[in-house]
């Protein structure tokens, strides 16, 4: 509201279109839907939605710093699959663990290298390291499309850890939500993230070190996807390598993308991924409530996803004059 | 001659270094990395798949490629203009439903099923069309959830009519033949892919639309300001992909007689992944059709072939990402790098060894003897000039020359102090001719040869001659008109002094010495143009000799000055009549006495002589100094000579003070004062002659006395 | 001397040609047939992907026997995408090395159909495997899914008992894949004769872990006094199971899945409680079948397309109390049998 007292839409960017969609959902699932105000579905939503989040809160560091990591799935896929063949065939827990503890940030490291020091564009570098990492492990690695967690292994009792009754995941997207968050507000680094984002020339011409930290952001990505991975197969006590063939990476950028993170960097932050969790989650789980089939519930996501980023467009429109080349 | 020398002349006079710099400068060199892995990959699968090549193999296995690459060209246009369209796999889906319902489910006939897919597809792309290009929503995004969108219903159709998909008995032989027959030994599939690849890249290379799609991708905010309407451009570009889309749809239809759900899936990360190992740059403005068809044949003969060799799930993605990687990598550097190489290869100097010269020192006796006479030239328009390349005069007494603006700057008779704007042309204007109508001809630098009128129209008289099989660069187009002269029977003489390099490069030129100077001629009467001496090093000034049977012209590089025979018994031969100058010669006029007048740029020095021997000197010296620490001709120095009709010199003139005229590239003498001008000077000079006849002007010499 | 040894000879060579001959002629001409119908002949096997249990142990057998009679066996793996299957059979018919024989394992009704008549008309024999199409290939060796959510549905309502809520939930794969839609109309048939139960839910995982997790968690939720949940497939049954675990119900949720009998996937899995009940397909005698109708099919001469032979693939619902050790098959067994040779 401004001084004269009439709302002043200008103000209300995608972010906040996205919230108030999020709100009106979840008032009207908590009124129609019998059992979704409960303490456990809220909690089932936040869990259902904390692995997407913590995925989602690598690539918003990334995108933020006007990248995009298209090989997180298949990092978080691949290298726990690894990981669990390791197991599988004997190879002691601390030395499989570090070998891929290094062959993920080996990946990281080849996508910013590539990224920062040979000038490819982002998308086609961790496209093409996506497509490899998933290629060469599946083929030359594992023997099947699904390893399951040895019996009593540490992953597998990871999935069982609960704090009053909420799931480890919840406390881990939590925690890295919030180092994220310090991590992007409180360090030079971080800050250093968004004038690389807004700007790479100008940033490079006072003295930030652009391309290390380029380099950085992939290997943290990475890395976070491993994290995800970990908890992803704590969970289903096996991790199936198909999901890298699946939506999730688009549902990943999505999430990132329809709080309001510009892909175009410099803009964002871990509220936006927060939001975007929020609504993804929501709907996702009152369509399940309400018993919507799988398909439906992909054209109603589809559709309501599109009329926010319509209202966005009609309220904040681009400019001609403004608006970044290459920026898609 | 020594064995060094003669060594270095084999070598660089021979071998032809300088191709690969032209090849370079080419367009389609560009294509170069994807060129290559499309050889390499097909080779690799030809060579390791038994009877790949075999042409029944091929007409099956280039069905699925014809519908791919017609989702690939959508694609490819749609990221030229700038933007990426992610739902094509989901068009592709909903358009092949479409065919199946409208022939199968209703029962039509396939032709309207042809509709309903291109209807289907048009649609689907005019809503991405309007929600990027009118909306200006961002691409990637709004793409990414019509195609989930796309997908969701897409799988709801296809599950809800499915079984009745099944029990139809609609069948057509046109189906059939789309499906499975060929023409002329290719499939439907792989002719409507043709045709459209070469449409489209018709339509992108020579068509106003084509050119406004990569207007707006190269910068949109340009094309918005020059006034190209770019968000229709944009609506157009996702409306096209949606039509490749749709008839890709419906192709495998009328394949596989029928929709499942996995019809189109993941192809638009194959559709992307084959422009981008194409080459078709993301974000716009780089690429073309031929770039993405070739990322198509290569993705698609990998993934097959792969799958054909019996490799396990991985192995695809696997060699795809490294293949990606690679492709990428290579091209992002050699477009990053390319102007490097080029800059490095690009000068190929050759050896030549100059002949002895007499000295040109004050004092020194020879008939080139530098005295400073012109340092008691008069200024005309001092400060306001830039850049007189040639100075000319009318029967009015007028004074007209170029200027670096690429303007023709006229000062008034008598006192030559109130000018005018005469005509702007554009380029730099170098050589000036006056014809028997009065019209002005200028060789314009850069380009072309050009007519102003008394009435000060301007005029393209040529700007290319015929190519020559043989070159590898452009050498239609004239590159650096330099000085032009008029034989009595209108036909206009002019040189273009270096096939290699722009005007402003003719230092490189110096340097590199390589003989490629042309002498040309215009014919007024059917506007033709005509190569008639080509080789020669860096050619110059022209004038029709007193006469008018043969015309002198001036060789820089070379020091030399010949004659070419228009009429006699020697017609379209050439002499050289002074060779071994002292001066690097520019233009050359006609003087009262029945002698001529020679500019003389720059002065040879032993050290650049000594550096013409030594070619790969030049070269390295090119690669590795900057630019203003090159050694290339003495132009602080120049003058003026006088030579007779057999060439040889009857004085010189010059400047010491090296104030007023130290370089001079042309002069003009008209009713007994001498107008001189400099390409780096900021003034005319005007010099009396002494004893000159005072009446004698150029227009009267040419053309007679006033009619 | 000579004339004697030599006259021996001869004598010993009519004698032994005599008494050899009546056995000569006794001999089997089968192995001879046998092995001129079948020696050289190809077999190609496409599945949806190579990467899962089934693809893998059907390879397994049907190399084992194919290359035990001189014949060659390749695969193909088109890796779930239906487009490169289909690019895959369309180039192996056109290919110099046309297979004799393909085994399809289509990934829906109608999207192979134009290409297994196309493969016929060339020559080769198409057996369709485990999920069948709308076309009369030459045979169809497999499981019955109608026949096979039926007994899922009576296993659950076994696993329910008699005193539970009666509420059964169904996590379906999609709404497009015969093996999900005639695995649901089988179960509808079965609860049809029991209308004391209900199902209370039936979302779908889409064939993946994670969603039948997120689905379960919310139907239970929803409903937490359900007493059994019948998941479409042992591969994304896992999350299911996950769920289950999470709401601390295991052993309450009777959870019934199918699959291919693999050990670490089913019979494991039966044997820690996680899976209540598995209707299991027995794959070697599957992949017995199949070996039996190609070598029928080489032999029989007759032209592709001609019969239209179902096979059906006995079926059987196990629970851990029924549990044999040679319940199950044991993958790893056979990848390390393979890499011994």
């Amino acid at each position: 509201m401004n001084a004269t007292g009439r709302p002043n839409w200008r103000r209300l960017n995608q972010e906040g279109i996205v919230f108030a969609i999020a709100i009106l959902l979840f008032a009207a699932a908590a009124l129609g839907l019998p059992g979704f105000l409960t303490a456990d579905n809220l909690v089932a939503i936040v869990r259902s939605v904390s692995v997407l989040g913590i995925l989602a809160l690598g690539m918003a560091v990334v995108i933020i710093g006007r990248g995009i990591d298209l090989s997180a799935v298949a990092i978080m896929a691949m290298s726990v699959a690894w990981y669990l063949q390791l197991l599988n065939t004997g190879t002691s827990d601390g030395l499989a663990f570090a070998y891929v503890i290094a062959g993920v940030l080996a990946i990281g490291l080849l996508n910013g290298f590539l990224v920062a020091y040979a000038d490819v564009p982002a998308i086609f570098v961790t496209l093409a390291t996506g497509s490899f990492v998933f290629g060469y492990v599946r083929s030359q690695l594992i023997t099947q499309d699904a390893v399951p967690v040895p019996q009593g292994h540490w992953v597998e009792l990871l999935g069982g850890v609960r704090f009053l009754d909420i799931p480890i995941e919840v406390f881990v997207f939590a925690g890295l939500a919030f180092l994220v968050f310090l991590f992007l507000r409180y360090t030079k680094w971080g800050r250093f993230i968004y004038f690389a984002g807004d700007n790479p020339v100008a940033a490079r011409n006072i003295g930030i070190p652009v391309r290390p930290m380029l380099v950085l952001r992939y290997a943290l990505s990475a890395v976070v996807a491993l994290i995800a991975g970990l908890l992803t197969a704590a969970s289903l006590h096996s991790i199936n390598t198909r999901v890298v063939n699946s939506t999730l990476l688009y549902d990943i950028v999505l999430v990132a993308v329809i709080g309001g993170i510009g892909l175009s960097g410099g803009r964002g932050g871990v509220r936006n991924v927060l939001v975007g969790a929020a609504l993804i989650g929501i709907l996702l789980n009152a369509m399940t409530i309400i018993d919507i089939p799988l398909l439906y519930q992909n054209l109603i996501k589809a559709a309501i996803l599109l009329g926010a980023i319509i209202v966005d467009g009609i309220i904040n429109p681009r400019d001609e004059q403004t608006a970044q080349q290459g920026d898609i | 001659m020594t064995f060094r020398e003669r060594l270095q002349a084999w070598r660089y006079n021979l071998v032809p270094d300088h191709l690969v710099g032209e090849i370079l400068t080419k367009r389609w060199t560009d294509n170069a990395i994807p060129f290559l892995a499309l050889v390499a990959t097909l080779g690799v699968f030809g060579s390791i798949i038994p009877g790949f090549f075999k042409l029944t193999s091929l007409q099956e296995s280039t069905r699925q490629l014809g519908e791919f690459s017609l989702v690939v060209i959508g694609m490819t246009v749609v990221m030229l203009g700038g933007g990426i369209d992610l739902s094509v796999g989901s068009i592709f889906a909903l358009s092949c439903f479409s065919a199946v319902y409208v022939f199968f489910i209703l029962e039509q006939s396939i032709w309207l099923a042809l509709a309903a897919a291109l209807a289907t597809g048009l649609v689907f792309g005019a809503i991405n069309g309007y929600l990027v290009g009118y909306l200006r929503l961002r691409a990637f995004l709004t793409t990414l959830v019509t195609f989930i969108f796309g997908r969701a219903l897409f799988d709801i159709l296809v599950s809800s009519y499915a079984a009745d998909i099944q029990l139809s008995q609609a069948s057509s032989e046109v189906l059939d033949f789309i499906g499975d027959g060929t023409f002329w030994g290719l499939s439907v599939s792989v002719w409507l892919a043709t045709i459209l690849a070469i449409v489209t890249h018709i339509a992108l290379t020579r068509s106003r639309l084509g050119w406004h799609v990569l207007a707006v991708g190269g910068s949109r905010r340009s094309a918005h300001n020059a006034g190209i309407r770019v968000r229709r451009t944009v609506f157009m570009t996702y409306v096209f992909s949606g039509f490749c889309s749709s008839i890709g749809g419906f192709l495998i239809a009328c394949r596989l007689s029928g929709a499942g759900p996995g019809t189109g899936l993941n192809l638009e990360i194959m559709a992307l992944t084959a422009a981008v190992v194409g080459g078709v740059s993301l974000g716009g403005g780089r690429g073309s059709v031929v770039k993405g068809l070739m990322g198509a044949i290569i993705v698609l003969t990998m993934t097959n072939g792969l799958i054909r060799l019996g490799y396990g799930t991985g192995t695809n993605q696997m060699v795809l990402g490294i293949l990606l990687a690679v492709a990428v990598t290579i091209d992002i550097r050699w477009l990053k790098n390319r102007h490097k190489v080029l800059n490095e290869v690009y000068v190929a100097p050759v050896y030549l060894k100059m002949g002895e010269t007499q000295s040109a020192a004050p004092g020194s006796g020879t008939s080139y003897e530098l005295d400073n006479r012109l340092s008691a030239a008069d200024h005309i328009g001092l400060g306001e000039l830039e850049g007189p390349e040639d100075v000319i005069l009318d029967r009015d007494d007028h004074l007209y020359c170029g200027t670096r603006h690429g303007e023709i700057v006229r000062f008034f008779a008598p006192d030559y102090v109130k000018s005018e704007v005469f005509a702007h042309i554009g380029g730099f204007p170098l050589g000036l001719a006056f014809d028997k109508e009065g019209n002005l001809i200028s060789c314009v630098g850069a380009m072309g040869l050009y007519s102003v009128s008394p009435e000060r129209e301007v005029k393209r008289l040529s700007a290319e001659t015929s190519r020559s099989w043989t070159s590898i660069v452009d050498d239609a187009r004239l590159r650096d008109p330099n000085d032009c002269d008029i034989a009595p029977d209108g036909r206009i003489y002019f040189t273009d002094s270096t096939k290699r390099y722009d005007a402003h490069d003719w230092a490189l030129d110096s340097i590199e010495n390589r003989a490629t100077g042309r002498l040309l001629v215009y014919d007024p009467k059917d506007g033709s143009t005509k190569t008639l001496l080509d080789g020669y090093r860096y050619t110059n000034g022209v004038c029709m000799a007193h006469d008018g049977k043969s015309l002198f012209f001036a060789e820089s590089w070379a020091c030399r000055v010949h004659r070419y025979w228009l009429e006699g018994p020697r017609a379209g031969r050439a002499e050289c009549v002074i060779r071994d100058m002292p001066g690097y010669p520019d233009n050359i006029n006609r003087a009262s006495d029945g002698n001529y007048w020679m500019a003389w740029l720059g002065m040879r020095t032993p050290s650049f002589d000594l550096s013409l021997r030594h070619p790969d000197m030049r070269k390295r010296m090119t690669r590795r100094l900057p630019q203003d620490e090159w050694l290339f001709p003495n132009i602080n120095t120049g003058g003026v000579v006088k030579f007779n009709e057999k060439g040889g010199i009857v004085e010189t003139l010059g400047d010491l003070s090296g104030n007023a005229h130290p370089m001079v590239t042309s002069m003009r003498e008209h009713k007994g004062y001498l107008f001189v001008g400099g390409i780096l000077n900021n003034r005319i000079g005007r010099y009396k002659i002494a004893g000159a006849d005072p009446n004698w002007t150029g227009p009267t010499s040419y053309w007679g006395a006033k009619p | 001397m000579r004339l004697l040894r030599a006259l021996i000879a001869a004598a010993t060579a009519l004698a032994v040609t005599a008494f050899a001959a009546p056995s000569f002629a006794a001999d089997d001409p089968g192995p001879a047939a046998y092995a001129k119908a079948l020696n050289g002949k190809r077999v190609m096997l496409v599945p949806l992907a190579m990467g899962f249990d089934l693809a893998q142990g059907w390879a397994h057998y049907l190399k084992k026997e194919v290359e035990a009679w001189g014949g060659t066996f390749e695969t193909r793996d088109p890796n779930w995408v239906v487009d490169a299957g289909a690019q895959a059979i369309t180039d192996a018919i056109a290919s110099d090395t046309r297979p004799d024989v393909l085994i399809i394992h289509a990934p829906d009704l109608n999207s192979y159909s134009k290409l297994m008549k196309k493969a016929q008309a060339a020559g080769t024999y198409v057996l369709l495997v485990d999920n069948p199409a709308n076309f009369p290939a030459d045979a169809f060796v497999g499981s019955d899914w109608d026949k096979l959510g039926q007994l899922e549905a009576e296993a659950a309502i076994k696993g329910c008992g008699e005193n539970s809520s009666k509420k059964i939930g169904l996590v379906q794969g999609d709404q497009a894949n015969s093996s999900s839609l005639y695995q649901y109309a089988g179960i509808m048939k079965v609860l049809e004769k029991h209308p004391d139960f209900q199902v209370v839910a039936k979302p779908d995982s889409n064939w993946d872990a994670t969603t039948s997790r997120n689905v379960t968690t919310t139907m239970l939720q929803q409903h937490p006094d359900i007493c059994s949940i019948i998941d479409f497939w042992d591969g994304d049954a896992t999350g299911a199971s996950a769920a289950i675990r999470d709401a601390k119900l295991d052993g309450k949720v009777f959870l019934v899945t199918t699959g291919g009998g693999e050990k670490a996937a089913d019979c494991d899995k039966l044997n820690d409680g996680t899976y209540g009940a598995v209707v299991m397909t027995d794959l070697a005698r599957q992949s017995g079948d199949m070996n039996a109708i190609i070598k029928f099919l080489l032999q029989s001469g007759q032209p592709a397309g001609t019969s239209h032979t179902y096979i059906y693939t006995l079926e059987k619902a196990t629970t851990k109390a029924d549990l044999k050790p040679d319940s199950c098959w044991d993958l790893k067994a056979l990848q390390a049998e393979a890499a011994a040779k």
